[in-house]
């Protein structure tokens, strides 16, 4: 039986994906409870370096590859990896990328999955997962059954696990074992577009300023992102400004777009319809402003505010500004 | 050129969620309908033969018996034909069986592509088209928010951190897409009639050569425990105030919560 736990640690552009952090803490403190390692498996362009996961929380890495392609090409060499460390879990971060690679070792391997998970500990040797399913309905713990096939695969939304800070020493790196080509690197990537403008990681912000139809136009996200600044935070969108062409859908929170986390999400002319909820009901504070008394987001929020959002952002972007000095 | 689509009947978004005495959700509590992220998938494949690249379109689901009535919606928005998977031993299937089982219709149907939507909106894991494309060994094209057929090859828009790329494979396929392929159409009456004339099969297990013990009782995973989530507080109302004190109020709770 092992015990050690494995986590997709993803690189771009030559360092650890912020995801890859996460995951090497979440692996980190999964290892203590099981009395194992974390092992990285490093994909991506500068996975080579994966040394460094080492300060993140990382034991050993395995290189899956060093170059930028979808990381389903990684299917293969991940199989391979999985089968020489024999882990108890392996941590996949609920993104694009992450759920492919972990879906085609599901397919591979044969192995239990769990998630998108809001928890998961190890407790005598046996995976426990809690999940929110049914648009947050119902929350659910599950186990491997009895017999599974091991690792148990867990998904993991964005900032379930902080990043370790100030972590020290190095990760011993080695090669991923030798595999065959497989189909899924019949797949690649004949164009790239990047965007117009940079475009905000929404998982990464600590706070979020979210605009939904109520801002009514590309230019009435002015005041949001001026509030952003203030509070020194990133600017999301709900689906229906996304789809109105007024913000990148990189910045679409929901059940199709991000699911965020973050400390404070402030919802702007955003109703709160279920499947936009379902993508920030996690974070720890929830303001939202909106001029209709009756918006569902109204029953959910901490703070609701009845109000015209262009009267009440800028009053408040100003407030902000005087009482922090800047 | 045939395309069969994946879908799942799941209960309505909003409607009231139970679960049975031994902790599975009570589908036959809930009413149901075609997952509606399966809905892009189908309305991506119907445009695609409406547009002459494929010539069929069918639809595949795994569920009980009357996952048939999604089916047979499905076929009144449009497609030639349909498959059902119902065993009782697949109750309760989790990710890896539910590919498993699929991997071995779509392996009878032989699909140039199979299609399916990016997630379900009960367990929104969206791994089935992974597990399903490395179980019958052929590329996956992935989250596209456009999904085209030329000659021999599938391309998929995909959207990247920063923009988006193309991504290209040699068909056979299995291939998802997004919510952004174009707003599903609703079936007419004239489709809804004709619906009921086109061919569905229902095919058990052993009709695709499986056991229940191949699938390890239908699931690698199983749920301990089910509860409501904790509640929250209750929401604090600002309103009927001047636009100088709700936003006084609103700057005294950022700086409460240590958030400024």
């Amino acid at each position: 039986m092992g015990k050690d736990v494995a986590f997709l640690a993803e690189f771009s552009d030559g360092s650890p994906s912020r995801s890859a952090l996460e995951l090497a803490a979440g692996a980190a403190q999964l290892a203590r409870q099981s009395g194992g390692s974390a092992v990285a498996l490093a994909y991506g362009l500068g996975a080579a370096g994966a040394a460094i996961l080492g300060a993140a929380g990382a034991t050993r890495a395995i290189v899956l590859s060093d170059r930028a392609s979808p990381a389903i090409v990684n299917a293969a060499a991940a199989a391979a990896a999985v089968r020489a460390v024999a882990p108890l879990a392996l941590l996949a971060p609920a993104t694009s990328n992450g759920r492919d690679l972990a879906a085609a070792l599901v397919g591979l391997l044969g192995l239990p999955a769990f998630g998108p998970v809001r928890a998961v500990t190890i407790e005598g040797g046996r995976v426990r997962t809690e999940q929110a399913t049914l648009q947050g309905t119902v929350i659910t713990v599950s186990e491997p059954s009895e017999g599974a096939p091991q690792p148990a695969v867990v998904l993991l939304l964005a900032s379930t696990f902080n990043p370790i800070e100030g972590g020290t020493g190095s990760a011993a790196v080695a090669a991923a074992p030798a595999s065959e080509a497989d189909a899924f690197s019949a797949a690649v990537i004949v164009e790239s577009h990047p965007a117009d403008a940079a475009v905000a990681n929404l998982e990464e912000a600590s706070i979020i300023v979210a605009g939904g139809r109520g801002v009514g136009s590309a230019d009435g996200f002015a005041p949001l992102h001026e509030l952003a600044a203030a509070l020194g935070g990133a600017v999301g969108a709900s689906r229906a400004a996304a789809d109105a062409g007024w913000v990148p859908y990189q910045l679409q929170i929901g059940q199709t777009g991000k699911v965020v986390k973050p400390a404070l999400y402030v919802g702007c002319g955003i109703s709160g319809a279920i499947q936009h909820r379902v993508g920030m009901q996690t974070a720890e504070n929830v303001l939202a402003i909106n001029k209709d008394p009756d918006a569902p987001i109204g029953e959910f929020a901490d703070l609701f505010v009845v109000g015209d959002l262009f009267t009440i952002v800028p009053k408040l972007t100003a407030e902000i500004r005087r009482r922090k000095g800047i | 050129m045939k395309i069969v689509v994946c879908l799942k009947q799941v209960p309505t978004t909003t409607a009231e969620k139970r679960y049975t005495a031994d902790l599975r959700l009570d589908r036959a509590a809930a009413e149901a309908v075609i997952n509606p992220l399966d809905e892009y998938a189908i309305e991506q494949a119907l445009r695609l033969q409406e547009s002459g690249a494929v010539d069929a379109v069918g639809f595949l689901s795994m569920g009980p018996a009357p996952a048939a009535e999604a089916l047979r919606r499905a076929l009144a928005m449009g497609g030639d034909d349909a498959t059902l998977v119902s065993d009782p031993a697949l109750a309760g299937a989790d990710a890896w069986a539910t590919a498993r089982v699929l991997a071995a219709a779509l392996d009878r149907l032989a699909p140039d592509v199979a299609l399916m939507g990016m997630a379900s909106d009960d367990a929104r894991g969206s791994l089935v088209p992974g597990a399903v494309a490395a179980l019958r060994g052929m590329p996956l094209l992935s989250y596209g928010s456009e999904l085209r057929i030329d000659g021999s090859v599938a391309r998929v828009r995909r959207l990247t951190a920063a923009g988006f790329d193309i991504v290209e494979a040699p068909l056979p396929v299995v291939a998802s897409v997004t919510d952004q392929v174009g707003e599903p159409r609703y079936a007419s009456l004239k489709g809804i009639m004709a619906a009921k004339r086109k061919p569905m099969e229902t095919w058990s297990l052993a009709d695709l050569g499986l056991s229940a013990d191949d699938l390890h009782g239908a699931a690698l995973t199983r749920v301990v425990e089910a509860r409501r989530p904790e509640a929250k507080a209750p929401t604090e109302r600002v309103e009927n105030m001047s636009a100088d004190d709700a936003v006084t109020r609103i700057a005294d709770w950022l700086s409460a919560k240590k958030l400024i």
